[in-house]
């Protein structure tokens, strides 16, 4: 009997009972903060962010349970199909999207304007969870199934790079070779690549467009530009810097209210909330988000399928580096590449696939036990 | 199974891999936050600070300058001008070209501008235009979003609405300039003074800068007012001077190369201090340009030069009345004691001419004041010695500065024997003592100091420190010469009939008002050789000379001869004889004076008794 099959009017309420709980309460508190945040920084008001974040969280609550009560079957079954279907989506944003700040990102359905590299993380981690799932670990370092995965995370990668968007392209190249790493895949692989990397920085940097070169130099020397380029991360570092121990209070923030901070209800959300909460206060959000991680990553270490261990442990690794790039940017201590802060940073579609995966990890925790064929 | 649990064990480590990675980037964020929101807050809190306040200077109204009732000598008014911040224009060439046009500046002055924006500093404002008007000024409001780095803005601006009257005493303002700032240190405001009161009194006319700390947002608009501290205008001035008699003085003078002082006796307050040529110091606020600038400073007449305190004559016959009482002095002489002018007197050799040819026959102390004779001085001074004639010169305030409130006074030179030491390096001749004896050779003053010196006589022996500011705490008092009475009045007596006897030197200019007179002493100033077959052939009239070589005319005298207030020194330069030139003018001006005071209520109370007096000769 499929555990589906089971579900009536009293399941659902079983079925929340059985929900891994810590994890759903972290998320929503990590969202819950956002709103906060969000209304500090429309100076004390719920519009035009807070109240739309508060929503949004609440429906991915709701997307989250929705989406653990999913046969774990279901997953394994349609990877390949919603693989191919969010590829045929950043093709079609490549013909038909709309330009928006220099780069071809969105898809406008109309209703809703997406933007499918988001959901492409989540696509291809469960694609390669599935390519290496049962594979004998014998073949896992064959060379044809490693170009075979490669080819998988290349190919959307380039797709959107070309958009342009690095950041974005650079989270879905990590966050598919996390898969491979935890398939188990050869070392020397992964040396080998580091080395090729590395030798091809100075081809690449050849290849980037001015602003991306421009960011890059910025980033290494912010005073090369202060009223530029530069101007984003030094206002945030004076913004986290100024914020002290104790912070300036909600709302509070000078830098904040009074529009110095750029970006400040997306990618440098952090920034204004380091500075209206001081440094216990960012420590305590950062403390939220490891033991977010740290839940992730437990559940991945007790799944039975490999096909459920390497997509919930990519997927928490995936969150990570989203944390932790974006953490790096606002602090000085990466470039500017456009990244969010999960649950916290305004914004749809990156908020949506954060959601997705919280929903599809905690519908695998709950089907520990579950068929899948070998 | 074992397979299965293989793969599981590989994950794990792997996994423990990619977590440990994690966990030593999130230690380095929580490094990274530690640094910036604990030891390194202080200095991005302040960060924060600079970025939120925008701190504006307000600066302050400068002080007015007034004449001793009240009438403005330097007011206020506002301006409209032009700046451009080079670095801050995308297109220089542009921006030139559309601010040419609307402000309608010639080539010439673009040129200029070039120039200056080449050789300064691009981050500094540069005045493009003045005084703009306000059609101007609205258009170039309108095309600011086009003109980056061009800067509208009112300024204010100082006039001077009795212009070439006063331009030495109240001087003028300029832009501040680098060497300003290195001086003074911060400046409030565009302008410093340049010359004459605005710039002695700089510090009190300036004020203090007011400050506005504003909230602005990262578009620089302001948001709120934090505090603002409107800071302290300027500190208004009285001087001691009488606009009208200072205008009368500069009407009577011009035409002329000189000045005239008239000082208070007592306080030493200056009632009109006025040099000729002048300028019109409203040129300068506006800001001069540098041809005109030029042709100012090399002008012969000197017009930029305050003649009153930078001028340096010999005091030629106006010395005498020193002569006179350090004889007297020293008990060498008697004022009766008579010493007969043949014309030409003899000693060692050498031959001095007295200026009347025919020569004055026998004569007192008191005669030869009058008549200004020079033979019984050249006898005098042989009789009482440079170093008397010295000590006496330097006592009355000679060879020193006067003190008055005004930069770049002269002192002017006594001789002596130490000093011909010092410069000339040989030893005093006795010959030098003869013409010493009236007033000529190296002896040097300025009109000032003669003024100085005619209030030490008239006051009853007292130095004063001349000022031209009213009301003031007199900086040091009057200095007591320690001159004996009785020999005051003889040289008073002298100088009494120089003016007002049929034959004085001055008698043509005596003056009468409320049984008020004037006494005074002449001087001509000789200031080229007349040689010896110029004297057998005639001297030549100073009309037929080239003007650099006539003689300079000077007049000293106080008013009321019987109760003396007010002392005069009027000195034209190569005006020609003192009596028929300097010594009018001293008249005119004097009865102005006396005219004026008897129109005013009797505010010090004395000059009554003073009137009722009978004008006659004291002995």
């Amino acid at each position: 009997m499929s555990y589906q099959s089971q579900m009536n009017r009293a399941g659902w309420v079983e079925h929340f009972n059985d929900m891994h709980k810590p994890l759903f309460v972290c998320v929503g508190l990590l969202g819950l903060i956002g709103v906060m945040v969000l209304y500090s920084v429309a100076g004390g008001d719920f519009s035009p962010w807070a109240w739309r974040h508060g929503v949004r969280i609440i429906g991915g609550l709701g997307l989250i349970y929705a989406l653990s009560t999913i046969e774990l079957r279901s997953f394994y079954v349609m990877a390949y199909p919603l693989f191919g279907a969010v590829f045929a989506l950043l093709v079609g944003v490549e013909i038909f999207g709309t330009k928006n700040m220099g780069a071809q990102r969105w898809l406008d359905l109309g209703f809703v304007r997406l933007q499918p590299s988001e959901f492409m993380r989540l696509a291809l981690v469960l694609a390669l969870a599935r390519f290496y799932h049962g594979m004998h670990q014998n073949h896992v370092s064959h060379p044809l199934n490693l170009i075979a995965s490669v080819a998988m995370i290349a190919a959307p990668c380039l797709l959107v790079l070309n958009q342009p968007d690095l950041g974005t392209s650079i989270m879905i190249a990590v966050t598919g070779l996390s898969v491979v790493f935890l398939a188990g895949v050869d070392l020397r692989y992964f040396m080998a690549g580091t080395l090729t990397i590395i030798a091809a920085i100075p081809v690449v940097w050849q290849n980037m467009l001015t602003y991306q070169k421009e960011r890059v130099l910025v980033f290494l020397n912010p005073e090369r530009d202060p009223l530029g380029a530069g101007y984003h991360i030094i206002q945030s570092k004076i913004g986290i810097g100024s914020g002290g121990v104790f912070g300036k209070g909600l709302a509070q923030g000078t830098q904040n209210q009074l529009n110095f901070l750029p970006e400040r209800h997306t990618d440098f959300i952090f920034s204004n909330y380091a500075e209206e909460m001081g440094f216990f206060g960012s420590l305590a959000l950062l403390v939220l988000f490891i033991l977010t991680l740290f839940l992730i990553f437990r559940i991945a270490n007790q799944m039975r399928h490999s096909f459920s261990r390497l997509a919930v442990a990519s997927m928490g690794f995936s969150i990570s580096i989203y944390v932790i790039v974006n953490l790096a940017m606002v602090m000085g201590l990466a470039p500017v590449v456009g990244v969010p802060l999960p649950f916290v940073s305004y914004g749809g579609t990156s908020l949506l696939t954060f959601m997705a995966s919280i929903g599809v990890i905690l519908a695998m925790e709950r089907q520990t036990m579950a068929d899948l064929p070998k | 199974m074992s397979l299965f649990e293989n793969e599981s064990g590989l994950f794990s480590r792997r996994l423990f891999a990619l977590g440990g990675m994690q966990v030593s980037l999130f230690a380095l964020l929580a490094g990274r936050l530690q640094y910036l929101q604990i030891s390194q807050s202080d200095s991005y809190a302040t960060l924060a600070e600079a970025n939120r306040v925008n701190i504006s200077e307000l600066s302050p109204a400068r002080g007015l300058i007034t004449d001793r009732d009240g009438a403005l000598l330097a007011d206020n008014d506002r301006k409209l001008l032009v700046e451009l911040v080079p670095e801050q224009a995308k297109d220089l060439d542009n921006t030139l070209a559309e601010l040419q046009e609307h402000l309608g500046l010639s080539n010439a002055r673009v040129r200029e501008l070039r120039r200056r924006i080449k050789r300064g500093p691009s981050f500094k404002a540069i005045p493009i235009a003045e005084d703009v008007d306000w059609d101007a000024f609205a258009a170039i409001n309108l095309r600011l979003p086009f003109l980056p780095g061009v800067s509208p803005r009112i300024g204010e601006k100082r006039i001077y609405p009795e212009g070439e009257a006063v331009a030495h005493v109240v001087g003028y303002v300029g832009d501040k300039t680098a060497a300003d700032l290195r001086r003074m240190g911060r400046i409030v405001g565009d302008t410093v003074g340049r010359s004459g009161v605005e710039r002695e009194f700089e510090l009190d006319l300036r004020g203090t800068a007011g400050v506005r700390h504003v909230e602005v947002n990262a578009r620089g608009r302001t948001v709120r007012e934090l505090e603002t501290n409107p800071g302290q205008p300027g500190q208004s001035m009285a001087l001691s001077i009488d606009v009208e008699l200072q205008r009368l003085v500069s009407q009577r003078l011009a035409g002329h190369s000189g000045s005239a002082v008239v000082m208070d006796i007592e306080t030493g307050e200056l009632l009109a201090m006025a040099s000729v040529p002048s300028f019109d110091p409203n040129d300068f606020s506006r800001g001069v340009d540098t041809r005109t600038w030029e042709k100012m400073l090399v002008a012969e007449r000197k017009p930029l030069l305050n003649k009153a305190i930078r001028g340096q004559y010999s005091p030629g016959s106006t010395f005498k009345m020193l002569v006179a009482l350090a004889a007297l002095e020293a008990g060498l002489v008697s004022a009766d004691d008579k010493v007969t002018c043949s014309g030409v007197y003899h000693f060692s050799g050498e031959m001095f001419h007295c200026w009347r040819e025919e020569g004055h026959g026998p004569v007192n102390m008191l005669q030869a004041i009058e008549r200004s004779c020079d033979t019984y001085f050249y006898d005098l001074a042989l009789k009482v010695g440079i170093n008397r004639i010295e000590a006496m010169a330097r006592r009355f305030g000679f060879g020193a500065p006067t003190g008055i409130n005004l930069t770049g006074e002269k002192w002017g030179t006594v001789p002596g024997r130490d000093w011909k030491r010092a410069n000339y390096d040989t030893g005093w001749r006795s010959g030098e003592t003869v013409i010493t004896g009236i007033g000529q050779g190296y002896l040097l003053t300025t009109p000032l100091q003669l003024a100085v010196m005619t209030a030490a006589l008239a006051n009853g022996g007292k130095r004063v420190t001349p000022t031209l500011v009213r009301a003031q705490e007199t900086t040091s008092p009057p200095e007591p010469l320690g001159l004996a009475p009785e020999h005051l009045e003889v040289v008073q007596q002298g100088m009494y009939r120089a003016v007002n006897k049929p034959d004085g030197t001055a008698y043509a200019s005596s003056l009468l008002i409320d049984g008020q007179r004037m006494s005074g002493k002449t001087g001509t100033v000789q200031v080229r050789r007349i040689s010896l077959t110029e004297r057998e052939e005639g001297v030549i009239p100073n009309s037929e000379l080239d003007w650099h070589l006539r003689d300079h005319a000077l007049f000293v005298g106080y008013v009321p001869h019987n109760a003396p207030r007010y002392a005069i020194c009027v000195v034209i330069e190569h005006g020609g004889g003192g009596g028929q030139v300097a010594a009018p003018m001293a008249r005119d001006i004097m009865v102005a004076l006396l005219r004026s005071q008897g129109q005013k209520p009797a505010a010090d109370g004395q000059p009554q008794a003073m009137r009722s007096s009978t004008p006659g000769e004291r002995s």
